[in-house]
């Protein structure tokens, strides 16, 4: 589902954000990165979904080589792409079925199709009563929530999430986390960038260890087996 | 991927395959229509702010116009002056004058002519001299000469076309002496010329100003919905997905801009400026200035659109970086 073959990413000729990264993720896994600020979490992701080109190297995504997507190709790439930050990036001035429908709306869904769709999904979330609420007005937690309603709405078949539980409590991150690995059930690669150990101790999953821009340990699913770059 | 070709309940999850609301531009442009016009509702300062920007801008341009106009206007009042008077040491006869009148007709540029008889001469030196009869006495009409006055064409009114014309008229005979007053064409073609380049100096400027100011303007709104723009391009949208909804939100913002500003220049117009027409033409006779001309109004309406259309796609060509 997810290839990178030695892929390095430099912002500046000696920033070097990444530096011959190569990982394969199978259709179906759920993957944590980790690593201490700076580490290159943010940019691998960015890299997945078409956000940064890498300097050298290839990202495949389902077959599809990123690196070479022509600009109009990228839309449709990101179409089967859920994207949750810790910030949660939902807009203000709309209301959450706002906020959610603008997934769809992008695909060109039908009003009535939307309505359904959305109404599904945020009643998963268990957030059908708020709906008419903008942002402002939901806790840390229903932030993250909607936000997750938005990526997860059209089913996409990766949900890449940059320190998604940073901003919430114990409570909302068991709760996030549970969205996770339902959406995982379902089929969706997850892979979630993360420095909290007590989320990816919880959870049991591969782990992506990365530092300066390098894998510097992978332990595999459930804790099993696990090896040193 | 296997899970995209189950058929799911209709209870649990609606289709997979939803009815599109239409494909393409034309299939959309409902669509792009209601979200401008949800975005405007929704973002009402930020339009308000740049619609009042763009009415501001535009009236400021729209007034200078008014005043550009009615300058213009004033200037072809006062081009009805220049006039060539032709003499003839006799008074005409019917057909000699006929003859005459055609012959400085077909004169290329007269606009009017009138034939001034020794009588109708007198008469005038008389009104004249109102006052000073006595300096009249003993003056008979037959001193004075006849003339035809000539009213030239406004595209001859400037000095080489009244010269060209004058030359032409002195080639007719029978015609003693030709009077144009050289001066006065001169210097009121200098002054006409340096009313035109101040004027169009000044409205470049300010239309350099205004569209400074109004790009700048729109520039920092959309500067402040940039997440909207990112996470519409997260979720997958095209580019042009992105933009079209600004652009409708733009050429609206300008038309309304531009319907304003005319609104307000009319309100002003009718409230202070057409009484102040006299200052203009120095002629309390047509005294009262005139409204922009129709063309002039679709003209500012064109502007705001453009002004709101360019001002979006160049701010949102710098923030669609995603």
């Amino acid at each position: 589902m997810i290839q990178l073959h030695n892929v390095s990413l430099a912002y500046q000729k000696d920033a070097t954000a990444l530096n011959g990264i190569t990982l394969r993720i199978e259709k179906g896994e759920f993957v944590f990165l980790t690593g201490p600020s700076g580490a290159g979490k943010t940019t691998l992701l960015r890299l997945l979904y078409g956000a940064l080109t890498p300097t050298r190297g290839e990202v495949l995504i389902d077959g599809h080589n990123v690196s070479r997507m022509a600009a109009a190709q990228i839309p449709i790439l990101r179409r089967s792409i859920g994207v949750v930050f810790q910030d949660f990036k939902l807009l203000p001035s709309r209301t959450v079925f706002e906020n959610v429908s603008i997934t769809l709306e992008v695909l060109g869904w039908g009003r009535a199709d939307i309505g359904k769709k959305v109404m599904h999904v945020l009643k998963q979330m268990g957030m059908e009563g708020k709906i008419n609420l903008t942002p402002q007005r939901l806790s840390g937690g229903e932030q993250q929530r909607v936000a997750l309603a938005r990526a997860l709405v059209n089913e996409p078949k990766i949900l890449v999430a940059d320190e998604p539980t940073g901003n919430l409590d114990d409570a909302n991150k068991n709760q996030i986390l549970n969205i996770f690995k339902e959406a995982n059930v379902r089929g969706t690669t997850v892979v979630v960038a993360t420095h909290d150990r007590r989320l990816i101790d919880n959870c049991h999953k591969r782990l992506v260890s990365l530092n300066k821009g390098e894998i510097v340990e992978q332990v595999e699913k459930e804790g099993v087996s696990g090896e040193s770059a | 991927m296997n899970r995209w070709k189950k058929k799911a309940s209709p209870a649990s999850q609606p289709n997979k395959r939803p009815n599109l609301a239409g494909e393409g531009f034309g299939g959309r442009l409902g669509y792009f229509f209601s979200r401008a016009l949800t975005n405007v509702r929704q973002n009402i300062f930020v339009n308000v702010v740049t619609v009042g920007t763009i009415t501001l801008a535009l009236l400021i341009v729209s007034l200078f116009l008014l005043v550009f106009v009615n300058l213009e206007n004033a200037a072809e009042n006062w081009s009805e002056r220049v006039q060539v008077t032709a003499y003839f040491d006799h008074e005409l006869a019917a057909q000699e004058k006929a003859a005459l009148r055609g012959r400085i007709i077909a004169l290329p540029g007269v606009a009017r002519i009138g034939y001034v008889s020794r009588d109708e001469a007198l008469k005038r030196f008389t009104a004249r001299l109102r006052g000073q009869e006595t300096l009249l006495e003993g003056v008979r009409s037959d001193i004075l000469p006849t003339s035809f006055e000539i009213s030239l064409k406004r595209s001859n009114r400037d000095t080489q076309g009244v010269e060209a014309f004058v030359a032409s008229l002195k080639r007719i005979p029978g015609i003693t002496e030709v009077q144009y007053g050289e001066e006065w064409v001169r210097r009121f073609n200098t002054f006409l010329n340096f009313m035109r380049l101040v004027g169009a100096l000044l409205g470049v400027f300010l239309v350099i100003a205004v569209v400074f100011i109004v790009s700048n303007t729109i520039k920092l709104t959309i500067y402040s919905r940039r997440d909207e723009l990112e996470v519409m391009a997260l979720v997958g949208a095209t580019r042009f997905f992105i933009k079209a909804p600004f652009l409708i939100e733009g050429v609206m913002q300008g038309a309304g801009g531009a319907i304003i500003a005319v609104g307000l220049l009319w309100g002003l117009f009718e409230g202070f400026l057409h009484n102040a027409g006299s200052f203009l033409t120095f002629n309390p006779a047509t005294s009262g200035l005139a409204f922009l001309p129709l063309e002039y109004c679709g003209g500012i309406g064109v502007a705001g659109i453009l002004l709101g259309l360019i001002g979006s796609l160049t701010s949102l060509k710098r923030f669609i970086t995603i």
